[in-house]
This record gives structure tokens, sequence and C-alpha cells, in this order.
């Protein structure tokens, strides 16, 4: 409901006087993608598929006035049977030359390629490391500041986002109010470094396992049941990125840290390090990536009260809601783009994932994606 | 030698290639230096260094001298560029210079707009617009 307000709304602002400059831009990601025999990776399989990264985008945007934007970013993925949705949709006022004010839904600034996620040409690879980019926070329900500005021959860039976010996770619905996030990043010719730091109120609900878990144990005990409950409780989020790019070679590398520490949430680390040469048209790199959830069994000091029996009782439940969301594992990716012409870029990827908890999860896949903005 | 001599014709049309002229209206009196202008055609800068609002206006990638811009004075192929732009377009954070067909184009715009900064291959420069660099 509030989708289709915020749609009315900037549909009546998108309907100008014929004088107005209304700008239509697009991109498009057709991805093809294969795993070795009885692998799966990033809802690939062994049989060839095209739809599970492939996504296309319209975007439209208007000046309602000099310095009042309108823009909606219309978004078809392949995995949600392409059905068409308002990625974002916001009205921006450029202040002035250095601060701009952003309303509407945005993209979450977290990540050093967030803005940017979904445009496939922008990027040396297929996809952003998948560890750390996959996060259900990533659109965001509200206001940003963007304020840029030069210090020498540095460029400063900051920027603060406050909102609510909501997204489907495991079946269930992961929610966050209350969300700050805070970025700064400072750019001095060919070499960039960022920071940023986030905290949310956040809600999981609709998971039907885990609601039966926290059941049984707040029969036995109500606070250990409430301390893991995700329920109103405070994650945080911090990262630091650094690049450097000097134009025929770069090397970039961010690592992330997710955690609610009063929930069965078990504390998220990502990092990755890419590497690549520009020849030409060429550009071939190396991705290596880590994710790591692997961590001790929390909330255990609740359970020393009680005498044995019910502590053996009470344990698998406990551990269950916890080790569900744990994983540690390392993804080495080579991957090349060719640029066919200005706005059309060719690419192609290998992809080893190495899971170190269980094997199942190893797998190899190859993809290949064809990016086009216009 | 055949390969030798293709070699050469390359090397040849590499020398031979055009230097690009900066320019901007008569009136405008702001001097620029090489960031400067580099910031302007990334988007980073939305005025002149006097204050003035910048309006760049750039030349189809069909024209080489674009891609020999984008090159000398940005640093990048043209691919680059406009992924470069893709990435503020697709956030609402900034809008590509306009564009235009050819150098005449670009010297009508620049004549006849106060705040605009073009270029064109320094052979095509007229009475009419003021060179701020070449590269």
């Amino acid at each position: 409901m509030k989708n289709l307000y915020l749609a009315t709304g900037l549909a009546m602002a998108l309907v100008q006087p014929a004088s107005a400059e209304v700008r239509i831009n697009g991109f498009a990601n057709l991805v093809g993608g294969i795993t070795s025999s009885d692998d799966s990776l990033y809802g690939f399989s062994d049989e060839i598929d095209f739809s599970e990264q492939s996504l296309f985008a319209l975007q439209v945007s208007s000046n309602v006035s000099d310095k009042l934007t309108a823009t909606a970013q219309l978004l078809a993925r392949g995995n949600e049977d392409f059905d068409v949705e308002f990625e974002w949709a916001y009205l921006s006022y450029q202040v002035n030359d250095k601060v701009a004010i952003t309303a509407g839904r945005v993209r979450t600034p977290l990540f050093r390629y967030s803005a940017s996620l979904d445009v496939g040409y922008s990027q040396h690879w297929i996809s952003a490391p998948n560890g750390m980019y996959n996060v259900p926070a990533n659109n965001l329900d509200g206001i940003r500041i963007d304020y840029s500005t030069f210090q020498g021959d540095w460029e400063i860039y900051l920027q603060g986002a406050y909102g609510t976010f909501s997204n489907p996770v495991f079946g269930g619905d992961f929610e966050g109010k209350n969300t700050f996030v805070l970025t700064a990043e400072a750019t001095y010719d060919w070499f960039k470094v960022r920071g940023v730091y986030g905290v949310a109120k956040s809600t999981l609900s609709g998971i039907a396992e885990a609601e039966a878990a926290l059941q049984a144990i707040s029969t036995a005990s109500q606070p250990l049941a409430e301390y893991l409950r995700l329920d109103d409780d405070t994650s945080t989020f911090s990262g630091v990125g650094i690049d450097i790019d000097h134009f025929t070679w770069f090397i970039g590398s961010e690592y992330t840290l997710i955690d609610i520490e009063d929930s069965f949430f078990s504390e998220q680390t990502a990092f990755y390090v890419t590497a690549g040469i520009r020849r030409g048209k060429w550009t071939p790199a190396v991705t290596y990536e880590t994710f790591d959830s692997n961590n001790d069994i929390k909330g255990l000091s609740f359970l020393t009260p009680f005498p044995a029996p019910v502590q053996q009782a009470l344990l698998p439940a406990v551990a269950g809601v916890q080790v569900v969301n744990m994983s540690e594992y390392d993804i080495l990716s080579a991957s090349v783009r060719y640029d066919l012409e200005a706005n059309i870029a060719l690419k192609a990827e290998l992809t080893k994932r190495n899971d170190d908890l269980d094997s199942q999860g190893d797998a190899t896949l190859l993809r290949f994606a064809v990016n086009y903005v216009f | 030698m055949k390969k030798f001599c293709s070699f050469c014709f390359i090397f040849i049309t590499a020398v031979a290639s055009a230097d690009v002229a900066v320019i901007v209206n008569p009136s405008n009196a702001s001097a620029l230096t090489d960031k400067d202008i580099q910031r302007i055609f990334l988007g980073k800068a939305k005025s002149f260094p006097d204050g003035g609002n910048a309006a760049p206006v750039n030349i189809v990638t069909a024209d080489p001298l674009r891609e020999e811009f984008d090159d000398k004075v940005l640093g990048r192929s043209s691919s680059q560029v406009t992924a470069y732009w893709s990435k503020l377009v697709f956030t609402g954070k900034g809008v590509p210079p306009s564009e235009v067909n050819d150098a005449s184009a670009v010297i009508a715009e620049v004549t006849s707009k106060p705040n605009a900064i073009g270029y064109v291959d320094v052979a095509a420069v007229t009475d009419a617009v003021k060179v701020v660099a070449t590269f």
C-alpha cells in the first residue's frame, strides 16, 4: 500500500508540463549459468539457467524544478518471474553544490557497490560478492542526505540515511526500524578509503520452525526465549573498504561485520579482495571472498541455573535455532569482461565455493553475462 | 614484414591523433586547471572555480574525438566513462553531460551559452570561443 502511495506520488511528480525534461535510462543483465554436476550455487544448478540473475530495469526521472528531481526505477528480476517492481522511487532535492536530500525508497549505503549493485555494466564482475552483498537491508524507505566536497586534492563524500526496511528471508519477514546508516568516503586520485556504521531495531517474524523452538524454550525459561527471540533488537553493521585504481590495474577490498547481540543471530563477518587489469577492451580479474558466521552457541549462561537433565533437554532447541544460520566458506572467482560497445559488456566468470562446515556446500559455477545500459 | 608495416601504421596513426582543445564562451573568465576540467566532465564539480554554474557538452561516442578526450583528459576509456556515469545515473547522483553530434554543434553550444564548456579538435577552433586548455 505504501508502495502504491509512493508510486502515485512519483507518477504525479513525473507528469510535467511539456517543457520539463524527462530522462529515460535503463539497464539489463542477461546472465546464464551452470554448475558442475549435482552442485548448486546462487540458485543455479547443473542445468543451464538464464533467469536466476537476469534483470531488466527502466528508470524515469524528471526535473520538477531546478533543484527537485523525481526518479522511479522499475526492475524485473528473473528469479522473481520478471515481476515488475518499484525498486526505488524517490524525490531528490539539491540544496546546493554540496548537499542533496533524497526521500522515498532508496538504496541503503551499506557497501562500496551498494548504489550500483544491480547495474552489471558498471562492474568488472558478474555479481558483487554474494556472501557480503546479499543482505535483507539493501533498500530503505526513508531519507538520505548526501554531502560531497573537496579538501585540496581529496574528494570527501558523506552519506547519512534514516528509515525502515522490510524484506522476506527464509519464508519469514525481516524488518528494521529506526535504521541509521552513516558512510564516509575519501578519494585521492587513485586511492579510495571508505567506512560505514549502521544501527537498526530489527525483528524477524513468520518463521514457523523458529517460533516452535522458541515456544518450547519459553516453557522452561522465559528470559532465555526472550534473549534468543529477534524482536526489536539492536543490530549493528560496520564496514571498511579500500580501493586502489591505477586504471591499468586495480585492487579493492571490503570487510563487513553484522551483529545482533541479544538474539539467536550469529555474528557475520564477510571479506573480499578483488584485483584486475585493464588492457584495451579486456578486464580480467580474480576475486577471493570469505564468509564466517560460525560462532559459539549463545545464551548458555541462561541454562546454568537448571539441573543437568533440563539443560540436556533444552540444549538442542537452543543450539538448533542458532546453528541453522551459521556458515563458513570461501569463494574464489576468475572473471573476464570485454567491452563490446560503449554501452555493452560481455563477461564470463568461473566461481569455486569451498564450504568449511558442509562439503555438500562445495560448488563450481560457470556464468556468462551480457550487460547493457542506455 | 607485413606485420611490421601494419605495426608502423598503427604507430603513425597514434602519433597523428588529434589534439583536443577545451573551449568555453569568451565571456567566461574562469581559469581552469586540468583537474577542474576533469571534475566538471565527471560531474564532481557542478560549477566553475569562480562560482558560475557549469554546463559541460560532450561529443557522441561515435566521434573519435570523444575517445581521445576521455583518454587524455579523463584518463579512462569511453567504456569506463560510461560505466562511471551508469553508477551515478542509476543512483540519482548525477546526470551525464549533454551530447551533441559533432564539433560544429559543440562550438554552437559554447557560443550561445555563457556557462557551457566543451571540446573540439584544435583545428576546429573558431574566434567565437575561448580555448582554456589543450591536451
